[in-house]
């Protein structure tokens, strides 16, 4: 069995590579997209290196479990062969689509929260679930609009897929104060909406406000307004492996030290280690 | 259809297309529909310009960024993205410059952009275990000539009308700015490969390329042999053989009549 440590992580991108080999600075865990990864060469070669010296988490963000479409056989392979190549602590992806009539949109894309969708995304998550042996955590996302067809909210949505599937939650708390931000969505009704004990991740990112609409840009230091929704996630749901994102303007890595170091902080301030939260990357059970 | 993926499907459509949702089927509060999908479509031409602007650097410099942006635009709206994974998204770009019209006037091009996708192609590719020179001790040497070589699948084969590699090597960082290449003096073959230190783009000799893309195309290496020294009689098979089993290019084999 293996999970990533209840501490504070930063998501690894390209530019910190070499300086996090040759430093060896402490990080609690790193994470990484996983189709960055796909295939073999310098990539998957220097993930290996970083996995000999970190836990991984391996985010997907290419899956699109909610597609009308076939999952991709290819792309659920590619997977399957990265995490028997690295071992990963925990594998996610988004509650998103991104293809549609063989065209894919490289995007995390919302969809409305209908009954029809939610057998549809449980289906997809069993078969993601058994070609990988393991639970995956599935993300809430951010989004700029909402469908009117919606039968339920994104928090009861996930709350059936855990049910349904077993998969466990990755909370990106930042995801939620945009969304909460733009479209008016309940903050707190999330908080206790979701099973605590299947949440199994944070997230925590800063985004930009562009036109009177705030973009999820993974571009910024975390807005005090998500640190205090995570403070609140902390005190309502327990300490999990929190996960400081940002990939476009990336700095340097001290300043995402910094970041993982003020959510270290509040979790050990704030947080209850909720001992018997109960996602891990076991086999999944037949 | 059922009613949520019928969305699914306007969806792509407002923002690939630039449609419009059904009346009422949007809910945005605190701003328009418009600025909402305004952020879809933004992030839609941005991540496959950003995809292709990583996979055709050198392009990207010979044209200028301004109009990379434009050439970019146009090959976003004739070829959209077919796979969830970003790396496999610009392959067509040869194909498409064949026919673009703004860029007649640098017709060497196309072939900067077959050699940038046969690099692209050989970081991603897949890695392979070494292959075992003592299976092919094993093979009666009178069955040689049936032997169906595997070349190593991110390699690619490349003949241009254009000193390509070097025009390629003068737009690499850290080469100085000022380069003298007479793009009229000639042609070359180029083999794009990777092995233990990275990707290489090798200037490969005519008699070379003509057998590895034999083998390539599943030819036995007794009639690609055969082939090559009929158009080219100094070609020696041994030297060949194992300069590129050396390199990591011939990856493994079979035996005609035996495979399967």
């Amino acid at each position: 069995m293996c999970q990533l440590p209840c501490m504070a992580g930063i998501g690894l991108r390209a530019s910190h590579y070499q300086q996090v080999l040759e430093q060896r600075p402490a990080l609690g865990w790193v994470e990484v997209h996983s189709e960055n990864f796909f295939g073999g060469g310098a990539p998957l070669r220097t993930l290996r290196q970083v996995a000999e010296q970190y836990p991984v988490s391996l985010h997907g963000v290419g899956m699109g479990l909610a597609s009308p479409d076939p999952l991709d056989a290819g792309h659920l392979r590619e997977l399957r062969r990265l995490c028997d190549a690295v071992n990963p602590a925990s594998v996610s992806e988004h509650l998103c689509w991104n293809t549609v009539g063989g065209i894919a949109i490289n995007d995390l894309l919302p969809f409305p929260y209908t009954r029809d969708a939610l057998t549809h995304v449980a289906d997809r998550i069993r078969q993601v679930q058994d070609a990988l042996g393991r639970r995956i955590l599935i993300e809430n996302l951010s989004y700029y609009v909402a469908f009117r067809s919606s039968e339920m909210r994104e928090e009861e949505f996930l709350t059936e897929l855990v049910a349904r599937t077993g998969c466990g939650i990755l909370f990106d708390v930042n995801n939620l104060f945009v969304n909460a931000v733009n479209l008016g969505v309940d903050a707190d009704a999330f908080i206790h909406g979701i099973p605590a004990e299947a949440v199994g991740e944070y997230h925590l990112a800063g985004p930009s406000l562009m036109d009177g609409c705030l973009v999820d840009t993974h571009s910024a230091p975390v807005f005090d307004e998500a640190w205090d929704l995570y403070e609140k996630a902390l005190r309502h749901i327990g300490k999990r492996p929190t996960l400081i994102e940002w990939d476009v303007d990336i700095p340097a890595l001290e300043v995402l030290q910094g970041e993982a170091c003020k959510a270290q902080q509040r979790m050990d301030a704030v947080g209850f280690t909720n001992a018997n939260y109960s996602v891990r990357g076991e086999l999944v059970e037949p | 259809m059922t009613h949520w993926t019928h969305t699914l499907a306007q969806f792509s459509s407002v923002i690939r297309n630039g449609a419009d949702f059904a009346p009422g089927e949007i809910i945005c509060p605190n701003y328009s529909v418009a600025r909402g999908v305004e952020v879809y479509r933004n992030n839609y031409r941005g991540n496959l310009h950003d995809t292709l602007a990583g996979a055709y650097p050198v392009m990207r410099l010979l044209v200028g960024e301004d109009f990379f942006r434009v050439l970019a635009k146009c090959f976003i709206e004739q070829h959209p993205s077919r796979s969830g994974n970003l790396h496999r998204y610009g392959g067509e770009m040869a194909a498409f410059l064949t026919h673009f019209e703004r860029t007649r006037h640098l017709p060497y091009l196309p072939d900067m952009a077959r050699l940038e996708w046969a690099y692209h192609h050989a970081y991603f590719a897949d890695d392979l275990p070494p292959f075992d020179l003592s299976r092919l001790a094993s093979v009666a040497p009178d069955s040689y000539g049936d032997l169906l070589w595997k070349l190593h699948p991110g390699c690619t084969l490349l003949t241009s009308d254009y000193p390509l590699s070097q025009l390629w090597l003068a737009h690499q960082a850290g080469v100085p700015d000022a380069f003298d290449i007479n793009m009229n003096e000639g042609g070359e073959h180029v083999l794009v490969h990777r092995n233990e230190e990275g990707v290489e783009l090798i200037h490969i000799a005519p008699a070379s390329c003509h057998w590895l893309l034999r083998l390539q195309r599943g030819l036995p290496m007794g009639v690609a042999t055969e082939a090559t020294i009929s158009d080219y009689p100094d070609f020696d098979l041994a030297t060949a053989l194992r300069h590129y089993l050396a390199q990591g290019v011939l990856v493994g084999f079979d035996i005609a009549g035996e495979e399967g």
